[in-house]
């Protein structure tokens, strides 16, 4: 062992030396180490101390000190790795399996932890006080000796210094070269379990503290207690609680220091950093959840500010106590712990440590909260108005971290996944899509963001048939166009229709140019530029209105489609109208007119005209008609007077085109429609009236022998049961000789009657010709189920197709056919044509009835299929005649 | 057993009955006179496309109304047969009292079409009626390829192999000079 610790400068030293001088030193230098032994082993034992002292004097006297030192300290690590760092790891030996096998969960008792550690701690340290007193020995022994030779003792401090710089280094590197993996973990599990249980304690007190605030409001739960309960924690101490959580803060304190005193100040460090954002996020999901109608924002950072912040405070405070003690150590902290953003630093500052810590924390409750609302944020979306709180969480958590691009694009992968499929309905799309606009209207105000999140359902609602109409039933009806969500009331596109009646006065006042110059100046002071994420093609933010009804429209495309679609139900509506009853559809073309201007909505100005008009014609009507009857004229012999015959006169040239279709009615009843209509020729001169027989609404009563049933059907319906007012049975093709109608039209429509279980159906041999027969009696009762009252009113709910108007898509394939002509006209002519010069030249010149409205996207969807079917061919743009 | 208890909200059309007569003022300016003209033209336009007449057809051109082009096939069993000849009509501000201008565009070897493309027709000149309308002048044009005036002849090389059908294909085959509108 001397051998080994000979070095080469010794060498020299003892080269000069003789013989005597050098038994001296061999002897001096076993005893020494004998005694060094001794010192080590002697647990607490000084008793070696003078012997230790008289060998170290002697070889100080050779000038041996660097030998000694290094066989001390190298002693001392021996021992120190030997026996102490052993017995330290052993203590967590247990946990090392759980460790590996069950890292995600907490298998260990946090309690059990907590003992093991404190006792493995204590007893390290214990060893480690022991040894720095034996190196103090050595300290004291050398400074003794250079003492007595009178020499400076500036040297000494320095050489102290020194020694326990190395020996500290010693000791964490060799605790960190032996580290077992799972010790972080157990450390972070320490820390866990220590600020949950003063998270439980500050919880304790909030509550007691509300308790007594809120005994008035008793009913509040317990988030909106924790809420009311804010800061302001030093008021809210309870003594003893006070004194526990001060006895677990200089608990933990200790434990924190001991873990630094041994050179693991990174890893503690980050151990009850972890802890704590592990708490954070742990309370901020708790009190987040899936609950998205209240704020949760103010109480997440209440809680901050009460548990996690009081106890870095606490401790922070502690360690400052030991600021001196630390300064030792200074030389081994990790790079790690240096980041600024630790905020370690702060030591000897607690309010700047503290307020590093805070910002840390309160970033990362931000982003934990924005993370969890983000990805919920479609179901947020779909409980819009009562989720809007968490949508102002989400507001504010993004505008402290800035991370709209990441809401963007989870949002819209999240529509295309759950919303824009097949499976979704149009309606509930286009719902959505308002709930989305009014939702990121709040977060973001200039509209960038719901541009991109908007464009991908916009496009999908294009490719959707039914979406003009839906949009139509939107806007028209109160009950947002779900006939099952008529809760949804609220979210109606009516009532956008109301609110933008104002805020079109108000972009009135905004694009006014005589704006002053004050006016102006303040403008231009609150430019503030679009976010980085707008895209420049979109035009700048003052263009960008968000307007919910013209995003909604911009799906269409052209206001015009709207428009004409809103036409054909508002005609489809009106004609089955059986009151003149119109007040709800001139407010709402009103307020249509606002926003589309009043020349588009003129020829549904006219409709509604139309049945004003009606409404006193038809009173007129009646009124001279009552006035023949008093004087005699022969009306009652039918028993049908005009008083049972309401007409609804239409502008035909205004309404969409009508379905038509022959039908043959009772006698009677055609006598009293040319009667109304001579009266009318009479008053309207030089005006006829050209019945739609086929249209209206027939309310008839069906008297039995034993009861009668009311129904409101359509009169070809009327018309066919009237015919078996005579005859109670009909083959098909005589009946529908009879009601002019061909015999499929018949065979569809008696089926309501059938249904009904008025009517029975029989096949003859010949199987194209069937046999219906009254029902007479009530054996029909099961059918009809509850119908055995006599007195019942049906609405006929009309077969899918059979509509009054035709279609918009029947109509713009009628008009479509006009156009191909055109386009088959100008391409015989011109050889080949571009599709916006075909475009113009149909603007141009197809002026007739109805004018070409289409827009160049619809046109060239057209043209698509002409190409698609062979009659033209697209070469470099250019439209050909396939010859 | 069933009576009828209501006929209600049946729809009639109200028909405005001679209404729009003799709505204009006596002394129609020039511009109405214009305005008609257009009107006249788009409703020619509308009636020639939705016809469906086969080997006629006529298109304003871009955007003057007034200048249409034409294409006109030669009829079956003709010595015209699978040729395409184009037109270009120009109508007068006083159409249809007086005749559009026709012209063919491509040449065509015709006794009664000259080597410029004018027509020697007369309905395009003093037989003219404000009764026809584009679709009978293009039917008319057609008709005369395969029946040519030889009496009045412009092109009087054509009139005279005229008589010789197989010699005469032959020289419109040679002649013709397809899409040089």
């Amino acid at each position: 062992m001397e051998e080994s610790t000979s070095q080469p400068c010794i060498l020299e030293i003892l080269e000069t030396l003789g013989e005597h001088s050098i038994q001296e030193i061999i002897e001096s230098y076993n005893g020494f180490c004998a005694a060094t032994q001794s010192l080590l082993d002697g647990a607490g034992n000084l008793s070696a101390g003078p012997e230790f002292l008289s060998h170290v004097h002697s070889l100080c006297k050779h000038a041996l000190q660097p030998l000694l030192r290094d066989h001390f300290l190298r002693s001392l690590e021996e021992s120190f790795e030997k026996i102490s760092v052993r017995r330290f790891w052993t203590y967590f030996d247990v946990y090392s399996k759980v460790a590996v096998l069950e890292k995600n969960k907490t298998p260990i008792n946090d309690d059990e932890v907590q003992i093991v550690l404190c006792k493995a701690l204590e007893e390290i340290s214990l060893e480690k006080q022991y040894q720095e007193k034996c190196l103090y020995m050595l300290v004291h022994a050398l400074q003794s000796y250079k003492e007595n030779l009178l020499e400076g003792e500036h040297n000494l401090d320095s050489e102290s210094k020194y020694l326990f710089a190395k020996y500290q280094l010693m000791v964490s590197s060799v605790l960190m070269a032996s580290l077992p993996l799972h010790f972080p973990e157990i450390l972070h599990w320490y820390f866990k379990g220590r600020l949950e249980e003063l998270s439980a304690i500050m919880d304790g007190e909030l509550e007691d503290k509300n308790e007594l605030q809120d005994k008035d409001d008793m009913d509040l739960d317990e988030k909106g207690k924790s809420r009311a309960g804010e800061m302001d924690v030093d008021e809210c101490y309870n003594h003893g609680q006070y004194l526990e959580k001060n006895k677990l803060v200089k608990h933990i304190g200790k434990t924190v220091r001991d873990l630094r005193s041994l050179g693991f100040t990174s890893m503690t460090e980050n151990a009850y950093a972890s802890a704590i954002f592990s708490l954070l996020k742990a309370k901020v999901h708790n009190l987040a959840g899936d609950d998205y109608r209240s704020s949760v924002l103010e109480s997440i950072k209440g809680w901050i500010q009460v548990v996690p912040l009081q106890f870095l405070n606490a401790l922070l405070a502690y360690l400052g106590d030991s600021v001196s003690y630390d300064s030792s150590s200074a030389g081994i902290k990790s790079p790690l712990a240096s980041r600024p953003s630790l905020g370690y630093h702060g030591v000897d500052i607690p309010s700047e440590g503290l307020i590093r810590w805070q910002l840390r924390l309160e970033y990362f409750a931000y982003e934990t909260l924005q993370d969890l609302r983000i990805a919920k944020l479609f179901e947020i979306i779909v409980d819009y108005p009562e989720s809007s709180p968490a949508i102002e969480d989400l507001k504010q958590c993004l505008e402290y971290t800035g991370q709209h691009s990441k809401l963007v694009e989870s949002f819209i992968s999240a529509l295309k996944y759950r919303l824009l499929t097949a499976g979704a309905s149009t309606n509930d799309i286009l719902h959505q899509y308002v709930s989305t606009i009014k939702a990121l209207r709040t977060i973001d105000p200039t509209g960038v963001f719901l541009e991109a999140v908007g464009e991908p359902i916009r496009e999908y609602l294009r490719g959707r048939k039914d979406t003009i109409k839906c949009i139509v039933t939107m806007l028209t009806d109160g009950t947002g166009g779900n006939p099952n969500g008529s809760g949804n009331t609220g979210d109606s596109l009516l009532e956008e229709l109301n609110r933008d009646e104002e805020s079109q006065e108000n972009v009135g006042i905004d694009d006014d140019i005589n704006i002053d110059d004050k006016q102006a100046w303040i403008n231009a002071m609150r430019w503030e530029p679009d976010p980085v994420e707008a895209d420049p093609l979109k035009g700048s933010r003052s263009r960008r209105k968000v307007d919910i009804l013209g995003m909604v429209v911009s799906i269409i495309g052209s206001k015009d489609q709207l428009v004409n679609e809103y036409r054909v139900m508002l005609a489809e509506k009106l004609l089955n109208k059986s009151d003149y009853d119109i007040d709800s559809e001139i407010r709402t073309l009103e307020l249509l007119k606002i926003h589309f201007g009043e020349s588009s909505m003129q020829r549904c100005e006219i409709m509604l005209n139309d049945l004003i008009d009606s409404k006193r014609t038809n009173t007129n009507i009646k009124a001279t008609a009552k006035k023949l009857s008093q004087t005699g004229a022969d009306l009652e012999e039918n028993g049908a007077s005009l008083d049972i015959l309401n007409a609804t006169i239409i502008s035909s040239n205004f309404w969409p085109p009508m379905q038509d279709e022959a039908l043959i009615v009772p006698g009677s009843v055609d006598k009293l429609l040319s009667d109304y209509a001579k009266r009318f020729n009479v008053i309207k001169t030089p005006r006829k009236l050209l019945w739609k027989k086929n249209l209206g609404t027939v309310k008839l009563e069906l008297q039995f022998d034993d009861r009668a049933v009311q129904f409101s059907v359509a009169p070809v319906h009327a018309a066919i049961i009237v015919q078996f007012q005579d005859q109670t049975s009909w083959t098909s093709k005589n009946l529908a000789a009879a009601i002019g109608v061909p015999v499929d039209v018949l065979n569809r429509r008696i089926n309501f009657w059938i249904s009904k279980g008025i009517l029975a159906e029989s096949v003859r041999s010949d199987s194209n010709d069937h046999i219906y027969t009254l029902v007479e009696g009530m054996v029909d009762s099961s059918k009809t189920g509850g119908n055995s009252g006599s007195c019942e009113e049906l609405l006929v709910g009309d077969e899918e197709g059979e509509r009054s108007v035709a279609s918009v898509e029947d109509q713009i394939r009628n008009e479509m056919t006009i156009y191909e002509k055109f386009i088959m006209g100008m391409l015989t002519n011109f050889g080949n044509m571009a599709l916006d010069r075909i475009h113009n030249t149909l603007k141009m010149f197809c002026v007739a009835d109805p004018p070409y409205d289409k827009s160049l996207q619809q046109l060239q969807s057209f043209l698509c299929g002409l190409v698609s079917e062979e009659k033209l061919e697209l070469r470099d743009g250019m439209y050909f005649l396939k010859k | 057993m069933a009576t009828v208890n209501g006929y209600q909200g049946n729809t009639p059309v109200a028909a405005p009955a001679g209404t729009a007569a003799s709505k204009q003022p006596v002394n129609a300016a020039k511009i109405v006179d214009t305005q008609s003209v257009l009107k006249r033209l788009q409703s020619e336009l509308m009636a020639l496309m939705m016809s469906g007449d086969s080997g006629i057809s006529a298109f304003p051109e871009e955007d003057n109304i007034f200048c249409w082009k034409g294409t006109i096939q030669g009829s079956k069993d003709t010595v015209f047969e699978g040729t395409e000849y184009k037109l270009s009509l120009s109508f007068p501000n006083d159409y249809p009292f007086k005749p559009p201008k026709v012209k063919f565009e491509t040449g065509c070897f015709h006794p009664n079409v000259d080597v410029y493309g004018n027509i020697c027709l007369d309905i395009l000149q003093d037989k003219w009626s404000s009764a026809y309308d584009v679709r009978t002048i293009l039917i008319s044009i057609q008709s005369l390829l395969g029946e040519p005036n030889i009496s009045s002849p412009l092109n009087s090389q054509a009139a005279q192999l005229w008589s010789n059908q197989e010699e005469y294909r032959k020289m419109v085959e040679k002649l013709y000079k397809p899409g040089s509108a």
